[in-house]
């Protein structure tokens, strides 16, 4: 039992601090993490195919903006999937928190050739 | 019949075909068949409109001691869609037959409990979102009705009402107690607080498009509802899936079930204020969900099993890793486990506490670990096996006695289990593809059944195909729908001080529960 007390004592001094800096340092974010996506604009062609396969339509295609709402978004990729240009990419943006629920919508101007 | 060919034809097991049988007679015939060793699966309410039928329906499902399913199928009337209850011959289809009274309007006369259950008081009478003539999407104006408890009276019982809002940030639901000083008479559970319809949302939707829904019924089984869902779509679309999938979805549900048990043993300290246990389980759990995210990108695991195989692949680096960091996760485990076994008081209060009769959990249809801890020895992985859990040999874990301590232990085992089988998935992964185009499209009418061994029980999926390759009704019962009536018939008995403990012992879910 002494031992077991001694261990007990020691184990968290070998270990070392188990939180993270976080969010004084940067999340530590694995390569597969599912974050907000994020369009490719020299890419895009306007296919569209995004806006049909997003499962929440969270996705608008209209004229040459194209605009998420990351409210609806559910980060399952589904999107970057369809495209046939790969122009979506589920990026390392996590920190998606707004004051204004229309903040949620992220507009961006595509400009490939379609 | 075209089904069951078509199955037979691409070597998978066909399931059971249906037998109609005379609502007079159901509960007969499916109280003959858990009679011989069955266990009833699930009772399910049909609108048979949309796929070229004139009523409605009820089946049940038993599988049968040899694993087969046998589906038995009771033709209602439109008008007066009505059948004898079947829930004083099988109990555990009690929860099942008040849901199809609320949400097709079937009466099943004479059930012990006929109260509302999924639609509260507040939906107005005669509204039975299901039926195919009700709109999805439009909430009707709220009735002015009260919830009536159960509740027990005399002298020196008293009412103590808890809940559905929480201290904790847990999901919400109504618990009732009568109680004489601190012994519980009686618990009254009300749930269903967080009913969203998912069932009514995914019909007509394609097989890959009702994924997503299914898929986050709750948060903490999403392997084993995309699992079943899977498994279900397969069957019903004869299509074989790649072997490195079959392993894959081994691997996910297995550190589903690790995190899930390794949170759960946690919590069980939790319910009784023992800081230390919570802290280092609840370091361990946030350690495996973080094993999760480098593996999937999702730290739930969701996104990655679909219909036909999984969607992407693991990520190869965190794969790579994986051997090395479960061990060290295994190792604190092991240590964590060994420090709370030791703690006299923590057991003192483990033992005894919310036991649960192997005839209780029998009669109600206790499933998972509820039932392995009062020594019943069901586990689908291997009652019928499912994905590449037909090529490991699983481990059966069980207890007896049927109190905290019993599904701690098991709970515990079952996690080391978990890592072995993790272990032996990862020496024999085999390369190659990982997805299979759906191989057929169903014909509307066409049902099929999958199911998953969570970490809390065994989850079904019933799934009828519609015109087109779209849903015409899926239902899920999930094992915490199954395990909550338990909860329960645990807790009378026992002080209302343990309920915390006793409650946290299952740890079930609310929200694929409520759906």
């Amino acid at each position: 039992m002494p031992f077991d007390v001694l261990d007990r004592i020691l184990r968290p001094l070998r270990r070392g601090p188990v939180t993270s800096r976080y969010p004084d340092r940067p999340p530590d974010l694995p390569p597969a993490a599912r974050g907000l996506p994020v369009l490719d604009d020299a890419r895009c062609d306007g296919s569209a195919a995004c806006v049909t396969s997003c499962p929440t339509g969270a996705i608008s295609l209209s004229g040459s903006i194209w605009s998420l709402d990351a409210g609806a978004c559910i980060f399952c990729g589904a999107c970057a999937r369809a495209c046939p240009r790969d122009a979506i990419r589920l990026s390392d943006q996590i920190e998606l928190a707004v004051v204004d629920r229309a903040d949620l919508t992220i507009e961006t101007r595509w400009k490939g050739t379609s | 019949m075209a089904e069951a060919s078509r199955l037979a034809d691409a070597g998978l097991d066909p399931v059971e075909l249906v037998q109609h049988v005379d609502p007079q007679a159901l509960g007969e015939r499916v109280a003959a068949l858990v009679a011989e060793g069955g266990r009833f699966v699930t009772l399910v309410g049909l609108d048979d409109r949309a796929i070229g039928g004139e009523g409605l329906a009820v089946e049940a499902v038993v599988q049968r001691a040899d694993g087969a399913l046998a589906r038995l199928r009771a033709g209602l009337d439109i008008d007066e869609p009505a059948y004898p209850s079947i829930s004083s011959l099988v109990p555990a289809a009690h929860w099942d037959e008040r849901e199809a009274k609320d949400l097709f309007g079937i009466q099943p006369v004479g059930h012990p409990d006929p109260r509302r259950l999924v639609l509260h008081e507040t939906w107005p009478r005669g509204y039975h979102p299901l039926r195919k003539d009700v709109p999805a999407g439009v909430r009707p104006p709220p009735a002015e009705r009260h919830f009536v408890p159960f509740e027990v009276h005399g002298e020196g019982v008293y009412q103590l009402p808890v809940g559905p809002i929480h201290a904790g940030v847990i999901e919400p639901g109504h618990f009732r107690f009568s109680a004489i000083g601190e012994r519980v008479l009686h618990l009254d559970a009300r749930l269903f607080f967080v009913h969203r319809g998912l069932e009514k949302i995914v019909e007509g939707r394609s097989f890959p498009a009702a994924l997503p829904v299914v898929e986050r019924a709750c948060g903490v089984c999403t392997v084993t509802h995309a699992l079943a869902y899977a498994e279900a779509v397969e069957r019903l679309t004869a299509t074989e899936i790649p072997p490195r999938a079959g392993w894959v979805r081994v691997l996910l549900a297995e550190l589903e079930r690790l995190y899930n048990h390794t949170g759960d043993l946690g919590n069980m300290c939790a319910g009784i204020g023992f800081q230390t246990g919570t802290a280092r389980l609840g370091w361990l759990k946030e350690q495996l969900l973080r094993v999760n995210d480098g593996l999937t990108g999702h730290r739930y695991l969701t996104g990655i099993v679909a219909p036909g195989g999984l969607v992407a692949d693991l990520d190869p680096a965190a794969l790579a890793e994986l051997p090395a960091r479960l061990d060290a996760i295994g190792s604190e485990l092991a240590a964590a486990i060994r420090s709370i076994l030791r703690s006299e008081g923590v057991m003192a209060r483990f033992h005894g506490t919310g036991i649960v009769s192997a005839a209780s959990a029998t009669s109600l249809g206790a499933l998972g670990v509820t039932a392995r801890a009062t020594g019943l020895p069901f586990d689908l992985r291997i009652d019928r096996p499912y994905a590449a859990y037909r090529d490991l040999d699983v481990g059966l874990v069980s207890a007896s006695g049927g109190d905290v301590a019993a599904r701690f232990h098991v709970r515990a085992q079952e996690a080391h289990e978990s890592l072995r089988l993790i272990r032996d998935v990862l020496d024999r992964l085999p390369a190659g593809g990982i997805q299979a185009p759906l191989a057929t499209t169903p014909a509307a009418g066409d049902v099929a059944l999958g199911a998953a061994e969570g970490p809390r029980g065994a989850s079904w999926i019933w799934l009828r195909a519609g015109v087109d390759g779209t849903i015409d009704r899926l239902r899920l019962r999930s094992a915490s729908f199954a395990n909550w009536p338990v909860v329960a018939a645990a807790v009378p008995g026992n002080l209302v001080p343990d309920f915390p403990l006793i409650n946290k012992s299952f740890e079930l879910c609310y929200a694929c529960t409520d759906r």
